[in-house]
């Protein structure tokens, strides 16, 4: 992992994608370190002193491509005090302060690999699928999964990657009446999933999302015989 | 704050009493082979860094370990708290479990020389791998090429020499060694800040690089050095080494970085066992503090003009003592390099007439300061005697280093004057003059 580094930032745009979920782009006043998919940075909304300790902050995966030097990009969803700070204080021209890169939460793009995220866990491989849009060497297997159809905020940007043939994107939608060819009804589960994987046991699985959505595909995994070697978690905890 | 930019201006004011107008004395001060080199930034970079009372690593080490890194072209810089610690920690890196099979284990063997600092040998033994000497050159001081080639056994796993006194080593040959036998390379770069081989970089070309900041060298925090690398998987270890061995990677006062501090499986230990107190290696606490780092920062900005300096003094010292090479072996730049010197090494031919001790014994006493090569052959040395280890044919050479070799400085505190007074100092001893 490069030498983190504590940036300032000023707020850019801020995206309302509805239900509480919104995705941030911060500029930073210097080149931000060099990054791998999957990493993740900390963002403090408070005066940073460097004479001093940082402040309080939160972890964001990083969305933005690591080519990008000038730019970050992050979503998050309201869910407790820190989060609803964000909503309110983030607004274009704030400065705050980041500090990045973090995190070895990186893919595999030399296997075929499964991603499963939930919610805004999707935010985790934004970074990583960015640079599969086109091509890639190995096949990539994207369940992804969220209360709505409208949460699912990374569809038009799956959909752009269908060039890649090597790719294939699968939808679970737990709140609807009526589903597309390529969704799913219900829950992220492994059951449904591995009805969509030939030789399961073959593949490596990267899970980003809810704790408990961890927990329960972890344990399911690990019952259909994948080995914990096999499951890379983006836990936070 | 008033109070504070009250107190960095009068250090400002300290400083031009306490150390400015210094003007070199030839009748009663020391033509030193190295020292500090500094002005008032230095100063009000440790006044500042004292006020913030952080004392452990923070911003200025921040500030340092990335600029330091930028200059290298490299991704990682790991400060830490001398260049010896720096070589302890990059050797005992590549031991790591989390390496797999690439890494050293017990008995592997690591080629190097025995003509240096016992600090680039003393990790290979302390870490139960087995040296393998080769000999080195007269007028370089660098290993003999073709020596490298005959080294290799089917033990081998690593290449850890210096860049002896700023001279880069055979890269080329190095490298391409590395390269057919899968061996790791690391560079000890202490000596040879801002040295370049094939216009590239010393401490750029290997696996991983040392550098020292002891007063000593081309930038100094007091004590203080540093490890680089480019290869990210190798520097998370080598902070956990610099670290206690913990597995946590949180700079002091930080916690939960990783954000899993509660949640992760490690060994044996209950799940969410703290990750700040979980141990991926045998490791030591070898860090700076910021006060340390907060002159790094202000020396770093001078590197460039340091090397300069340095290399001007070498040349113009070069061109004073030439008349003198029947007797003297004139130090000579490695093929493809272009040295920042660390000091001007000289060895006494056999047939001079005099001897190493006869010549740095009269310059002493004339008030210029010497220095051996280091250990010359680390071989003969107490604590070396009796090692596990591996001579690859002799060590004749080395053995003439012991005997025969020393340098003065070319330090950028070294100005004409003082040059002159080498030159001259020189000259009456070749004319004769003892005593």
């Amino acid at each position: 992992m490069p030498n983190p580094q504590k940036i300032p930032c000023v707020v850019g745009k801020v995206c309302s994608h509805g239900h509480q979920v919104y995705t941030v782009e911060l500029i930073p006043t210097r080149p931000i370190p060099r990054f791998y998919s999957g990493q993740f940075l900390h963002l403090a909304l408070d005066v940073y002193d460097p004479s001093s300790f940082w402040p309080e902050s939160r972890v964001f995966s990083i969305e933005s491509s690591p080519s990008e030097r000038d730019r970050l990009k992050i979503t998050y969803s309201v869910i407790g005090k820190f989060t609803t700070r964000m909503e309110s204080e983030l607004t274009p021209g704030k400065q705050v302060w980041v500090k990045m890169p973090y995190g070895n939460f990186f893919i595999d793009s030399k296997s075929p690999v499964v991603l499963i995220a939930g919610g805004t866990g999707i935010t985790a491989f934004a970074s990583f699928l960015e640079n599969c849009k086109e091509s890639s060497e190995n096949k990539i297997l994207v369940f992804y999964g969220a209360k709505e159809r409208s949460l699912l905020l990374y569809r038009d940007f799956l959909n752009e990657s269908k060039k890649n043939k090597n790719m294939q994107t699968y939808y679970f939608i737990e709140n609807d009446e009526k589903y597309l060819e390529d969704e799913i009804p219900g829950q992220l589960s492994v059951e449904e999933i591995f009805k969509r994987i030939e030789a399961p046991s073959l593949q490596k699985y990267y899970l980003s999302g809810p704790p408990l959505m961890l927990k329960y595909l972890t344990n399911g995994l690990q019952e259909k015989g994948i080995s914990l070697e096999s499951i890379n978690i983006d836990a936070w905890g | 704050m008033d109070i504070r930019k009250e107190i960095l201006e009068l250090t400002r004011k300290y400083y031009k009493e306490k150390f400015g107008g210094y003007a070199y004395d030839p009748q009663k001060d020391l033509v030193h082979y190295a020292g500090r080199v500094f002005d008032e930034r230095e100063l009000v970079n440790l006044i500042d860094s004292s006020l913030d009372f952080f004392l452990t690593a923070n911003r200025y080490a921040e500030e340092f370990e990335n600029n330091f890194a930028e200059y290298l072209g490299l991704s990682n810089a790991i400060l830490v708290n001398s260049g010896s610690s720096a070589n302890l920690v990059a050797l005992s890196s590549l031991t790591s479990k989390k390496l797999g099979e690439r890494r050293l284990k017990p008995g592997d063997e690591v080629i190097t020389v025995a003509a240096g600092f016992p600090t680039t040998v003393a990790p290979i033994i302390q870490n139960q791998l087995v040296p393998v000497f080769i000999d080195v050159n007269l007028g370089d001081y660098t290993y003999i090429s073709e020596r490298l080639a005959e080294s290799i056994s089917p033990k081998t796993r690593a290449i850890f020499m210096a860049h002896t006194l700023g001279n880069p080593f055979d890269l080329d040959s190095a490298l391409q060694l590395a390269n057919t036998h899968d061996l790791w390379l690391i560079e000890d770069n202490c000596d040879a800040l801002g040295s370049r081989y094939n216009d590239k970089l010393t401490g750029t070309f290997g696996h991983l690089a040392t550098s020292s900041f002891y007063p000593a060298h081309h930038i100094t925090m007091g004590e203080g050095g540093c490890v680089v690398t480019n290869d990210d998987e190798i520097a998370m270890i080598a902070r956990s080494f610099r670290d206690w061995g913990r597995d946590c990677y949180c700079s002091g006062g930080e916690s939960n970085t990783c954000g899993k501090r509660f949640s992760q499986q490690f060994g044996t230990l209950p799940k969410g066992y703290d990750h700040k107190y979980v141990y991926s290696h045998i490791g030591y606490n070898l860090k700076v503090t910021d006060m340390q780092a907060a002159i790094g920062c202000a020396q770093l900005e001078k590197l460039n003009g340091f090397i300069e300096r340095r290399k001007e003094n070498f040349a113009q010292l070069w061109d004073l003592l030439s008349p003198f090479q029947d007797r003297l072996i004139l130090p000579k730049a490695t093929k493809n390099s272009d040295p920042a010197w660390f000091a001007f090494p000289i060895t006494v031919r056999n047939d001079a007439g005099f001897s190493r001790n006869q010549i740095t014994q009269f310059l002493e006493s004339n008030r210029i300061e010497t220095r051996n090569l280091f250990s010359g052959n680390l071989l003969r040395h107490p604590a070396f005697e009796g090692i596990n280890c591996r001579v690859v044919g002799d060590l004749l050479n080395t053995d003439v280093i012991m005997n025969n070799t020393f340098f003065i400085g070319v330090y950028p505190g070294i100005k004409i004057d003082q040059i002159e007074k080498i030159a001259d100092v020189f000259t009456r001893f070749m004319g004769g003059e003892r005593g």
